[in-house]
């Protein structure tokens, strides 16, 4: 966490007097600073001959932490966010539509947890095949365990499109797949480099509109932490 | 960030920023969108996939249930009793893959881990070589240039033998195998026979030995896929107590379960050998019989075999 004294250099008022304040009350870096009790440190900075200047600063610091959250939003426009921009994925299974209530909420994580052999890879193939058809967008596939298998997309592919005549159906078929995009991740910071780069990517993005990425599907994230989880006492996994 | 701090040369950066370039975020607006930037999407990949060949059992049946054979790319387990002949179709794996692309082959060679029988590899090696010369006879007998050059001798060579002792020596091993096959490019199948072996025993922690174990099937399955080649583990049973009776499962666990694309359980049936297709994202559930024979793994020669699909 940043130590105050790397503010100085933009932020003048947060000098060495303010610093060794801070100090005296045992706040060497912004985490720091974030965990005290502010109007006890207000009050001591009152009893101080710098009181002024070290009010300053105080309300400097919370300045800058207020510029780097998210925006506050109340509860309407969630709403209003949630009803115009946040569409409704289905995933091609009625009775499981039926359970989320019309299916996947863009903006929303999904965890689908079930022993080894009981669909959970076959799903993730269906739901893709089912958004890329419906001409959704793209589909972001992570795959650790090499289970991405080109071969049942093109069947769940077939199987959705419903128009009558080959020609059509093969060109949708071609359509579909092409917008699946799969990533082989076979570790966690290959993971975090392919989600950044498609944080990267959609932000510039964003203006234009032209390249919507409503599904991220991770098959599967816990074969990632795994190997990383663990070390003493109890928080492991059952072997 | 700004195209100023870019580690690139003085006149290019003079370029872009003349052209009014500067910061990333403006460049990377410009080029075509690569959301597919190290990403396959799934036509290409279905291509791809169709014109792979996948290695033959030498057992039609067996085959049959596989899609054709083991497939490369992936990490495929097979787990079941002692002596269902898991090692049997280790060493026949061993074989077939350096099967010439003439005769419908990878033409590639092995790597073998652990429990090899160099008397008994000789034996399938040459019933291989004869099945070959006589496939030569029966369908090109026009052709007198496509003899078949195979030795068994030859077909010894190209099999790499590791021996490893300890978990540790397993370990070191996978992860240097990276560096083997860069060296050597025209390895198609690692075998390792078997996986559970070191891991049983000796071990107190089990957190841990979850957390090697992961980690090992994680580096497996990027070796299948960077390198083209095909995984084969061979995995031991156990017993499981679950709900009020013991259990025939495969060691390791059922975090370990995860770590395999496809996984095949061989079993008894009776006087037959079976093998039953117990998870894969491509394969349907079946199971089909084989049999093991002086020639190596062949198909079961009785009356009343069938595949059974689910």
């Amino acid at each position: 966490m940043a130590p105050l004294k790397s503010l100085e250099l933009e932020y003048p008022i947060i000098d060495v007097n303010f610093q060794n304040f801070c100090a005296s009350h045992a706040i060497f870096s912004v985490e720091d600073f974030v965990l005290h009790d502010l109007y006890q440190l207000a009050a001591f900075a009152e009893q101080q001959p710098t009181s002024e200047r070290l009010k300053e600063g105080i309300t400097q610091v919370l300045n800058i932490i207020d510029n780097l959250h998210q925006p506050w939003l109340n509860g309407l426009e969630l709403l209003e966010d949630s009803l115009q921009n946040k569409q409704v994925l289905s995933t091609g299974f009625e009775g499981v539509d039926l359970l989320l209530q019309g299916g996947l909420r863009e903006g929303q994580l999904t965890e689908l947890v079930g022993p080894s052999s009981s669909g959970k890879t076959q799903f993730c193939l269906q739901t893709a095949a089912n958004v890329a058809v419906k001409n959704m967008g793209y589909v972001a596939y992570l795959d650790t365990g090499n289970s991405f298998s080109p071969q049942r997309i093109a069947h769940f592919a077939g199987q959705i499109s419903e128009s009558a005549f080959n020609q059509t159906k093969q060109k949708i078929i071609q359509k579909a797949m092409s917008s699946i995009l799969c990533h082989s991740v076979f570790d966690i910071f290959s993971m975090f480099d392919v989600l950044r780069q498609l944080e990267f990517d959609l932000r510039s993005q964003m203006d234009r509109g032209e390249y919507r990425v409503p599904l991220l599907i991770v098959d599967s994230i816990s074969s990632l932490i795994s190997p990383v989880l663990g070390g003493s006492g109890s928080q492991g996994i059952d072997p | 960030m700004e195209v100023s701090s870019l580690p690139i040369s003085a006149s290019q950066r003079g370029k872009l920023i003349s052209a009014g370039y500067t910061s990333l975020s403006s460049l990377s607006s410009v080029s075509s969108s690569d959301l597919a930037r190290g990403a396959h999407n799934a036509w290409d990949m279905l291509h791809e996939e169709e014109s792979m060949t996948r290695i033959t059992t030498s057992c039609a049946d067996l085959d049959n249930i596989l899609g054709g054979g083991i497939n490369c790319k992936e990490v495929t387990e097979i787990g079941g009793v002692p002596g269902i002949g898991k090692t049997q179709l280790g060493i026949q794996l061993a074989v077939n893959v350096q099967i010439p692309l003439e005769f419908g082959g990878l033409g590639g060679k092995a790597i073998y881990i652990g429990n090899f029988m160099v008397e008994r590899a000789l034996q399938i090696a040459e019933a291989c070589v004869e099945d070959m010369s006589e496939y030569n006879r029966f369908l090109r007998n026009d052709f007198q240039a496509c003899q078949v050059k195979m030795q068994p001798t030859d077909i010894l060579e190209n099999i790499f033998y590791f021996r490893v002792c300890t978990y540790t020596e397993q370990i070191a091993l996978i992860n240097y195998l990276d560096k083997f096959m860069s060296e050597h490019k025209d390895v198609k199948i690692v075998i390792i026979d078997s996986i559970t072996f070191h891991f049983r025993q000796d071990f107190d922690d089990m957190a841990l030995r979850t957390r090697v174990l992961s980690g090992l099937a994680l580096k497996l399955m990027k070796l299948a896929k960077d390198f083209s080649l095909a995984v084969v583990l061979l995995n031991q049973v156990t017993t499981k107590y679950t709900g009020g009776s013991f259990q025939l499962t495969l060691a390791l666990g059922d975090s370990w379960s995860h770590s395999c694309t496809n996984r095949v359980i061989l079993y008894w049936n009776g006087n037959e050998r079976y093998a039953y297709i117990d998870k894969s994202p491509s394969l349907r559930s079946a199971s089909a019989s084989y049999s093991v024979t002086h020639r190596g793994i062949r198909n079961s020669t009785s009356n009343v075999k069938r595949v059974k699909m689910m």
